[in-house]
């Protein structure tokens, strides 16, 4: 499976996210503004991000911008976000963001769906599920 | 004789009379035009400024020799809400000229300082034995209207997404609970948090007609066009409809080509327009009724409709069918539930895609809405439900509008 970062700043629902991962056998860590997952992203090189936007301290944006997905290889970012078709969204995919999803739309098993669609053309991903 | 008949007949007055009657009715309409609260200028019938009023000299930060005697298209420089310049033949001035009628519209007004400032304004033509001799220019300025349309639009906004937040654990710990996350669960603590999720989808969906509506009213819907495939998207809504289809057994018709019908829009809108509209089809027709979904492609356009047989839109209230909070008036006889918002924000999401929406219905028989989108999207200047246009400069890809 594969390693994954939950940064959202609602404890209950990272909490959640987190139960869910894990079941589904991923390596999880969690971070609950962009601060803190600068720090997780840096220490843990995860292959996949799901990330929230409006948070406090430092938001979702914020840490595109910090994190330059450019520079990174082999990871991709989900924006789990509550904010559908806004501007931020938009502004979201520039910065690399590979998928939008919306929070209060999705279901657990739409959880585990979209993370393993979104690793499935991750060689690095790939590669751990082989070994 | 009698004095009155005297008094009301001008042709019997003396030339000294009719010349003072003249000046009192002069002295009254300067007064009159002095005192309005609102910016007035009159102009001749070549549109040169033959008087403006101490409000609009405010308004717009001009003196009076500013003014006086020019061309009144020079001196009051109409913008669409982007900041583009309104081309001479859609200013109310000319059309006032043009139709011979009163034209009312929202615009900004460039202040001498080069500020802008939104503006309602109304210019009237005058005329006399069917000849223009000038016009009257009354307007208004909306920012304090325009400040707070905007701020209820943001506190919408924002107060929608802060209750999804809870909304979405609520959701979530409801299916880990149904999912056996936390244990096995009996049947009857099942059915409960059957009823909590389906509590929360519809919260959510009000929530998410909410967003909708403040995004069509504060310009901020964006339009990310891509080849939709229309017979995809039919089977896409009759799936997520299905629930609801079964229940009322409804006899669901679709017919369209066999070659897939593609059109250049926003996927998501063109869904959240046929899925308001099929919801309705279903939601106003009896058990067992009929609604046929049809696609019919044209040269350059797709009409796409949705028909019923259900209990169709009186006569009196179809004008207002497509205004805000309007609900039918034998719809909430039988309905409580409804927001008045799905056919408000239907219509702002199709004039988003540059489309038109019409209908027929018949009382008691049902009702067919049609709905033109055109085949390729063109990002185009647009009125936003405030009456004042929006244009996006910032996005190649994707419109704000």
């Amino acid at each position: 499976m594969a390693k994954v970062l939950i940064v959202e700043d609602d404890k209950d629902l990272n909490q959640a996210y987190q139960m869910i991962l894990k079941r589904d056998g991923h390596e999880v860590f969690a971070a609950h503004n962009g601060k803190e997952a600068l720090k997780e992203a840096q220490a843990h090189t995860p292959q996949l991000i799901l990330l929230d936007l409006l948070m406090p301290i430092m938001d979702g944006l914020e840490f595109l911008k910090k994190y330059d997905l450019a520079k990174q290889k082999d990871v991709k970012v989900l924006i789990f976000t509550n904010m559908e078709n806004s501007p931020e969204v938009n502004e979201a995919y520039k910065l690399g963001a590979h998928r939008c999803i919306i929070k209060s739309w999705t279901a657990p098993q739409n959880l585990s769906h979209v993370v393993r669609e979104a690793l499935q053309d991750n060689p690095k991903a790939a590669s751990v599920k082989g070994a | 004789m009698n004095d009155d008949a005297i008094i009301n007949d001008p042709l019997s007055l003396s030339p000294d009379t009719t010349l003072q009657s003249a000046v009192e009715a002069y002295a009254q309409a300067e007064a009159l035009f002095n005192s309005i609260g609102d910016g007035a200028i009159a102009t001749d019938e070549f549109g040169h400024i033959t008087k403006i009023n101490h409000v609009a000299l405010d308004l717009l930060g001009y003196k009076e020799s500013d003014a006086l005697g020019r061309w009144f298209p020079r001196v009051i420089v109409a913008f669409e809400e982007g900041g583009e310049k309104l081309d001479m033949i859609d200013r109310g001035f000319t059309q006032a000229f043009l139709t011979g009628k009163p034209v009312t519209q929202k615009v900004w007004y460039r202040r001498k300082d080069d500020t802008l400032m939104p503006v309602s304004s109304t210019i009237s033509p005058l005329v006399l034995s069917g000849r223009p001799i000038g016009a009257i220019a009354i307007f208004r300025d909306i920012s304090r209207e325009y400040e707070i349309d905007r701020m209820k639009s943001d506190f919408i906004s924002l107060a929608s997404h802060q209750l999804r937040t809870p909304l979405s654990a609520i959701k979530t710990y409801s299916h880990m609970l149904l999912d056996g996350f936390m244990g096995p669960i009996s049947p009857t603590q099942k059915k409960s948090l059957k009823t909590i999720v389906s509590a929360s989808n519809r919260m959510n969906e009000l929530i998410s007609t909410l967003l909708n509506v403040s995004r069509i009213e504060s310009g901020n819907v964006i339009v990310s066009p891509k080849n939709v495939n229309l017979n995809h998207l039919a089977d896409e809504i009759v799936r997520e409809l299905h629930l609801a289809i079964k229940t009322k057994h409804i006899n669901l018709h679709v017919h369209a080509p066999k070659k897939p019908v593609i059109i250049q829009a926003d996927n998501l809108i063109t869904k959240e327009i046929l899925i308001n509209l099929l919801s309705n089809a279903v939601k106003y027709s009896p058990d067992g009724g009929d609604v046929t979904i049809t696609v019919q492609p044209r040269k350059s356009t797709v009409i796409i409709s949705v028909s019923d047989t259900g209990l169709g839109i009186p006569k009196a209230s179809q004008p207002q069918i497509f205004t805000k909070f309007y609900r039918a008036s034998n719809v909430v006889r039988r309905e409580t539930t409804g927001t008045g918002l799905g056919l408000y924000l239907v219509k702002g999401l199709i004039d988003a895609l540059g489309g038109k929406i019409w209908f027929e219905s018949i009382e008691n028989h049902g009702s067919t809405f049609y709905v033109r989108l055109p085949r390729t999207y063109t990002a185009k200047k647009t009125n936003t439900t405030n009456g004042l246009t929006s244009l996006d400069k910032h996005n190649s890809s994707s419109r704000k509008l």
